[in-house]
This record gives C-alpha cells, structure tokens and sequence, in this order.
C-alpha cells in the first residue's frame, strides 16, 4: 500500500541497472519502510527482458512475495549497436522496448489488478512524437509501447491501480554517450525528477522536460514539407 | 439476503483510497456461508463506520464485511449488563442504557463507533485514568472464526485478549456483553479551566484524577506552540439536561472542490477563538460532552481531497520532556493542529495489541500537504520509541513497520494467538499488510 502521505512502500526497478530508473527511485520522499528490488540481467531478481518465460517467472515471483506498491520499468535499447546490422539492432530494439515491456506491463497490470492498488510508471519517448529520418526505428517501437500504455491506462480506470507514462527527450546519459547534445536536453537527475512527478499528477503524460509537449504539438501540427527541411538537418 | 457492492472506501482521514467488495449481511448464517467459499485471495475484514482514520478497516482487493444488520440492544436493568449486537454504535448504546439511568463506563470521543470497532481497537475515553479500556467492561464477546465456528471468549481466554485491540484481525465480533454503570442523571458536571502553557497543562490535569472521573485537555499547537489550551474536568451530575437527540441531524460540512481549508493561519484563528470561548460551568448533556464534534457531520472533509492523518501516541509520566522536540519540530514546519488533545491515561488492560497504558496521550491531525512532515514524523517516531513510547494504530497511516514489534512488545505473543485462530489467514486488513502485523 502507498501510505497515509502516499509513498510507496515496496518498489520494483525493472531495468535495475538504468540511470533513469535509478534516478527516479532515489528522488522519490523518503520512506523509511521503503524496499526496493531491483530487477536486472543479473542478481536475485535476475531477467532477461527478452525471454518470456523469465518474464512470467519474475513478476510472479514479485507479486507473490508480497504487495508491490510502485513498478518502474525502465528498460530500453536505442539500438545503435556499431557490431549489429541496422535490422539486427531493430529486432533487439523491438524486442526489448516493445515485446517485453509490454508483456511486462500486461503481467503486472494483471497482478495489481488483484491487490486492487499499485501504480506503474512507463518510460516512453519524446521520438514517438512523430518519425524522423534519424531514429525512426527505435521511435516505432516507444510509439506501440506507448499507444499501449494509453491503452491500459484507459483499461486500468477504476481497478484502484494506476499507470503513468514519462516521455523523456535527450537525457545525458551513458546510453546517450557520444552521441550529439539534441536541443533541450535534461540530465538524468533532472529527468528523474520528472518521473517522480508524473506519479503524482493527475496527468497520464508527463514530458521531460515539461516544455516539449508544446514542441511536440509544434512537431505534430508542422506541414510534412517544413518538417523534412527540419528534420533532415 | 446480503447485498454486495465494490467500490472505493477510506478511513476516517480520507487519506487512503481502497478499492474492495463490501458485503452487507442480514444473517450470520449468511455470513458463514461467506467464509466458507473458497479462492479468496485478498481475505475478508469486519468492518464498523469507519471511523478509524488510516487503513485499519481497509482491505483492497477483498471484502469488506458490513456488521451494521447486527443492531440488537438488550438490557437488564436490575444487573446493568447488557447484550448487544456488533453493528451498535455507542451513541445508540448510550440512549439505550440512559433510559434505564445507566452508561457505559468508556466512551471515545464520537459516538459513531461500532461495538465491534470499540472491542478492535480497545478504545478509551475521557475516563481512562479511572475505568481504563472499553474491554475493562466487557464481560464476555461472541466471535465467529476463519472455520465459521462461533465461540463465546470471556476475559478468562487468550482469544478475548487477543481479538481486544486485534484490529478485526482474529474474526468478526458478533455480539459483546458489557457491564453498564449506574448514573443519577443524563448529564455530566464540567469544569473548564485556561492554561497558559504544557507545564500548567500537565500541572492540571495531573492533579485532577482524584476528583474528577473524566479529564481531557484541549491544546492548542499553532501560534507560538507553548501549549496553552482549556483543561475540561467532569463527574456524572445528578441533574438531568434537555439533550436533543444530534445523530445526525447537524449541519454537514461540504468537501468544496476537495480543498484543504487547514492551514496555519485559519487554524490559528480557530484557535483563538476556541481559546477565548465562555468556560463552561455546570451541567452537559452526557452525549454533548462526551462527543463534541458529533453535531457536525462530515468535518473530516474540510481536509480536502488529500486528507489527513491523526497522530497518537502515549509516553510515559516523567518524560515530558519530548513534548518540548515534538512542539519545537511542529513549529519549524509550521504545521498547525486544530484539535490537539492532551490525556492522562491509567493502568493497561490485558490485551497485548491495546495502546493505551500509564503515561501522557496526545493527539494532532494535520493534513498530509504539511511539507516535510512525514519525513519529521518518521524521525520523532525512533524518539518516542527510543523514550519508551508508542502509537495507536487505529490512528496510523504512516508508522514504519520495523518500529512496531519495540513499541508493541507483546506483538509476537498477539501472533500466536492469532495464528491459532486464523491458521489460513482469512482475515486481512491493508494496515496488516502495510505494517507486517500477522
Ligand atoms: C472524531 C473521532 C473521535 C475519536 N475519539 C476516540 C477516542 O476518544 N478514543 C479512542 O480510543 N478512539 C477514538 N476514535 C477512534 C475510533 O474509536 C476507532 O477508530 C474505532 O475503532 C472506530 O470504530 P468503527 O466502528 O468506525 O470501526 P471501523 O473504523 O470500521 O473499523 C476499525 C477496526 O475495527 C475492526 N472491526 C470493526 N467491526 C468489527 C467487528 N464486528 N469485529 C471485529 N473487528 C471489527 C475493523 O476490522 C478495524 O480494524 C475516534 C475517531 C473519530 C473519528
């Protein structure tokens, strides 16, 4: 249960070792009763967010334990592997942020369902928004997570459980490390302040940082012409 | 036939919401039926009005068992004991019993309390100091069990201690028999005294037991937090009021726009008007004095949609010292109380999870918006539990699970017990899950 000032108490990380994740997990208020497992390719809770039955086996054995108040999935592949093919790195893309996430938040939906309360915070992106020459492939698979978790959000209305989706922009972080500094970009400590946010909004979406929902109804409402010209660059 | 809905409850504070199936049952039977069917994970909890203020009757994902069908009053006039249904508020109790120039001996601070919630929580009243809990009057209580077999408990057994201050969590009262006491009239002689600060306060109060069976301070913790307030002293008179009968026929306070009107300075305000108001001298109606907030319904909501929580704890005489960091602490937060409480509790009664014991009681409500409150709490809680202290869990939405077994010695004792009368763990509670309690 969230307590009387509506802090979680038992938290699953799934992506145990994201800076993201990590980051929204510490800034949360201090709870001295707070535990928080970490879910990550190695370690007790080890998972491979590519094997299903591992998946099944995990959330399972989570929910199993005891009342999980809060779950942050936090997994992703930009999928710009240098030593995969360019279809190599979509499959692992589509497979990581895609298939397993979603099946995860399907397989925990279905257990706070049961418990009646918990809150689960989804990582999407802000290269969902609409598909650029440069980052389409790992846009796609953020915009079916996405479009799922709306999806479910809508579904969970009324169980007592809640869903909240973080759409985070450039993050200087190690899985953005080399790559070129995209405009408004945020740190993770700052991005994970905005993940603790977005759990107590009433919003369904939270942007990091909050100003790129008006770029990304700019982005959106730009004639396809302008936005090539734009986009190109 | 019992009726079943699901939605959203929450404790007195508001501060909870929980999504469980209730079930209204017209039968015990009906209720046996119940228990008997399989495959429920999340458990069952018999629940009262809800007038606990955090998560103790609350069961997400279970059911919640309605007891409010089991409204029966008998009493025998000549011995003053009485046999009464579990879904009986104590203000029926009291009406009841007044008409045969009896009351019962303890009695909270509102009259919208279950016989069953008063046996779970083992409440206490103005009265501590002298008749102790509301279990030092119960004579015998009837309790169906996770088999669906019903026994009668008397003080004599371990399941009676057990299920007193059990927090609904070793089966459903059913039925409780109690020893009324005797009063001359409807009404209680009060004495209401100003004090400048918590030295006179305790100074007061403190000297007053002898005299006095009812003792309670109103203390106000806003301001400049020295703890000045109105000291309410009382016997039962033996001249009888005219009392209008005020369930629920007062006026009700909206939840507008669910907006928190509690803030420093309108509490400080109200504060200062309760401050200067007229002391009364003189005769109360028994129902007026011992539930003063009872003739507004609802207040709970001028919290806000947030809501709120209440603070209690109790400390031993001698270390008085910690309300000065508790006062101190508040007064950096700014955060401002309107219904402190202060009491002088007496002996402890036998059972193993029941709060209150010999020492000072306090009792604060703040809304859960305060800034750095919990985070204070958290840190005043090791205080209390490092100088002997507790907290009442009917009260608690927030207390740190790891601190209960020092502040509840007794808790492993109370799981046996439990454990023999619920070896599946049908009974559940949100504030069991929350703080490991079985
Ligand atoms: C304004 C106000 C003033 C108060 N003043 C005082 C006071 O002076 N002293 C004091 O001690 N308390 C006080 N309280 C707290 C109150 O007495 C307790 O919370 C009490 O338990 C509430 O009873 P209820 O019938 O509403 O039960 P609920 O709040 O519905 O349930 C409380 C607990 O009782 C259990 N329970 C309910 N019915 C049964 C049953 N039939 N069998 C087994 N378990 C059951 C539930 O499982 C739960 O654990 C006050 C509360 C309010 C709102």
């Amino acid at each position: 249960m969230l307590n009387g000032f509506k802090n979680p108490g038992r938290i699953a990380l799934i992506g145990g070792s994201s800076e993201i994740g990590m980051a929204i997990v510490t800034q949360l208020p201090e709870n001295k009763s707070r535990q928080v497992i970490l879910v990550d390719r190695i370690g007790e809770y080890a998972l491979d967010v590519t094997d299903k039955a591992g998946r099944e086996r995990v959330v399972a054995r989570l929910f199993d334990e005891g009342d999980v108040d809060l779950v942050v999935i936090a997994v992703g592949l930009l999928g710009n592997n240098t030593e995969l093919s360019m279809a190599d790195n979509l499959v692992a893309a589509m497979e990581v942020n895609y298939v397993g996430t979603v099946h995860l938040l399907e397989l925990i939906a279905e257990r706070m369902k049961k418990q009646a309360h918990g809150q689960i915070l989804a990582i999407s992106s802000f290269a969902q928004v609409r598909p650029r020459p440069d980052n389409f492939r790992y846009g796609s698979t953020k915009a079916g997570l996405d479009f799922y978790a709306r999806g479910l959000a809508l579904a969970l209305d009324g169980t007592g459980v809640s869903l909240k989706i973080l759409r985070p922009g450039f993050v200087r972080s190690k899985m953005t490390a080399g790559m070129d500094n995209a405009p408004f970009a945020i740190t993770v400590q700052e991005c994970g302040s905005y993940g603790v946010r977005a759990l107590t909004s009433r919003r369904l979406v939270t942007w990091a940082p909050s100003l790129l929902k008006y770029v990304a109804f700019v982005f959106k409402s730009l004639p396809p012409m302008i936005f090539r010209k734009i986009s190109s660059r | 036939m019992s009726t079943t809905s699901s939605s959203e409850f929450s404790g007195w504070g508001k501060n909870f919401q929980s999504r469980s199936e209730r079930v209204a049952l017209s039968s015990i039977d009906e209720l046996q039926g119940l228990l008997t069917k399989a495959g429920r994970g999340r458990g069952f909890l018999p629940i009262g009005l809800h007038r606990s203020y955090g998560d103790s009757a609350l069961n997400s994902g279970g059911t919640l068992i309605d007891l409010s069908a089991l409204n029966t009053i008998s009493i025998d006039a000549s011995t003053g004991v009485a046999v009464v249904g579990a879904g009986v508020t104590i203000t029926q109790l009291e009406r009841a019993a007044l008409m045969h120039s009896l009351f019962p001996p303890v009695v909270p601070g509102t009259g919208f309390v279950t016989m069953g919630g008063a046996i779970a929580a083992d409440i206490h009243g103005k009265s501590h100091h002298r008749t102790g809990t509301f279990s030092a009057c119960v004579r015998r209580i009837k309790l169906l069990l996770a088999s669906g077999a019903i026994a009668d408990y008397t003080p004599e057994d371990a399941e009676f201690w057990a299920t007193v201050g059990g927090l609904g969590l070793t089966g459903a009262v059913l039925e409780v028999e109690l020893q009324l006491k005797s009063v001359k009239s409807n009404s209680a002689d009060v004495t209401e005294r100003r004090v400048k600060n918590l030295a006179e306060m305790i100074d007061v109060l403190g000297g007053a037991d002898a005299d006095f069976e009812h003792t309670v301070a109103w203390i106000d913790l806003s301001g400049d937090y020295r703890g000045r307030g109105v000291v309410s002293l009382g016997n039962y008179g033996a001249t009888s009021v005219k009392s209008k009968d005020s369930n629920s026929a007062g006026p009700k306070l909206p939840s507008i726009a669910g907006k928190n009107f509690i803030t420093p300075l309108s509490v400080r305000a109200f504060n200062e008007i309760w401050f200067r108001k007229p002391l009364k001298n003189g005769p109360v109606a028994l129902g007026k004095y011992m539930h003063p907030l009872d003739g507004i319904n609802e207040w709970n909501n001028i919290y806000g949609r947030d809501g709120f929580l209440q603070y209690q704890f109790v400390i031993d005489i001698g270390k008085e010292e910690i309300f000065e960091r508790l006062f101190a602490g508040l007064r950096s937060l700014k955060a401002a109380s309107f219904l402190g409480v202060l009491k002088k509790f007496g002996e402890q009664s036998q059972a193993p999870m029941s709060f209150p014991r010999r020492g000072w009681t306090l009792t604060l409500d703040y809304s859960t918006k305060v800034p750095g409150l919990e985070k204070f709490l958290q840190e005043f809680d090791e205080e209390l539990v490092a100088a002997g202290g507790r907290i009442y869990l009917i009260k608690d939405s927030r207390v740190s699970p790891s601190l209960i077994p020092a502040m509840y010695p007794e808790l492993n004792k109370w799981r046996e017990i439990r454990r023999t009368m619920d070896p599946t763990g049908l009974w559940q509670s949100d504030q069991a899950r929350r703080l490991h309690l079985c």
